[in-house]
């Protein structure tokens, strides 16, 4: 019986041992691409810090609303990057000339591209369709979140640009 | 024939399945984790079992050790030490879980990034299968051989 015992012991550690310094390897692994690929990409966050008081506070604050008015003008001067918090297909379909395409879950994919389009004091306008469409003020605050300074949200912005006959654009441009 | 013979079969054939479901599990998690690092440092931070200050540092590794996990069960590669690490995962995420079912906290589980839905013994019970399904594969898998039905 413990000769048995034994042999179970024995087939058990040949298996661990093995496997436990695959695991070891696997982890080092991963911590340093995980690392480098932190540091390389837009969206990385630090690595010691976190700042829950920030997150928090961010989720919980009123995004300021603009009117049509204004943001009608500051896209005159060219101090606006309009996003369209709308799904791509909606998008497609018809957008605010110029806008780019951010919908709620997809804002670390098109962060990089968005910093690229503000220019030193421009103001980021999200819009959506319908007076109690939720999405502009959830990309507007994970925007927030992903620290874009200067977020206001057009409300009902894609029906009220459309009825003022403002520019307009089809596709992906 | 003989009960030996009919489990000698069918038990690598099994780990194997395990083995690539359990892969592909790990990929989509690890992914969904990969593409959005802050919502996965809030949910880490809603378990409220880390120091603000260690908690980018899981939200950054856990997923990309949860991709390399799934390259290895699904390519064959250091199985046996990724069912390992895998085994290791669930136990960490079924205590965390765990603590908080008992605490009554009503948070997102994070089990597949930010959004995924909110914690409760379902969880807990998926959670204890999968660690269940990768003691399986460290014991028992055969890598691909068996699919030609050979003793391997």
């Amino acid at each position: 019986m413990s000769d048995f015992l034994q042999k179970i012991k024995l087939k058990i550690a040949a298996i661990l041992y093995p496997a436990c310094k695959e695991a070891v390897l696997l982890f080092l692994t991963s911590v340093l691409v995980a690392i480098v690929f932190n540091v390389l990409r837009p969206a990385g966050i630090p690595l010691p810090g976190f700042s829950p008081a920030k997150t928090i506070n961010v989720q919980q604050t009123k995004i300021p609303e603009i009117t049509l008015e204004e943001a009608h003008k500051l896209y005159c001067k060219n101090k606006v990057v309009f996003v369209d918090a709308r799904d791509p297909f909606s998008f497609e379909e018809g957008h605010i000339a110029g806008a780019i395409n951010i919908y709620p879950d997809e804002i670390t994919l098109h962060l990089a591209k968005l910093k690229q389009m503000l220019s030193p004091g421009s103001l980021v306008v999200t819009y959506c369709d319908g007076p109690r469409c939720p999405l502009s003020h959830e990309t507007a605050k994970g925007l927030k979140l992903q620290g874009v300074p200067a977020v206001k949200v057009l409300i009902d912005g894609w029906g009220l640009w459309q009825k003022a006959g403002y520019p307009v654009a089809e596709g992906n441009k | 024939m003989n009960h030996h013979k009919f489990f000698a079969r069918i038990v690598p054939i099994t780990a194997l399945i395990c083995r690539l479901v359990l892969g592909i599990l790990f990929f989509y998690a690890g992914v969904e984790k990969i593409i959005s690092p802050r919502e996965f440092a809030f949910a880490i931070y809603n378990y409220q079992l880390l120091p603000d200050g260690a908690i980018n540092l899981p939200a950054v590794v856990l997923p990309w050790l949860e991709v390399f996990l799934a390259a290895a069960l699904v390519f064959g590669i250091y199985v046996r030490g990724a069912s390992l690490a895998s085994a290791l995962l669930f136990l960490i995420f079924a205590a965390a879980l765990s603590i908080n079912l008992v605490r009554g906290l009503d948070i997102s589980c994070g089990c597949f990034g930010g959004a995924s839905g909110n914690i409760n013994w379902f969880y807990l019970v998926r959670d204890m299968s999968l660690f269940a399904v990768s003691i399986f594969i460290l014991f028992f898998n055969r890598g691909w051989s068996y699919c030609a039905g050979s003793s391997g």
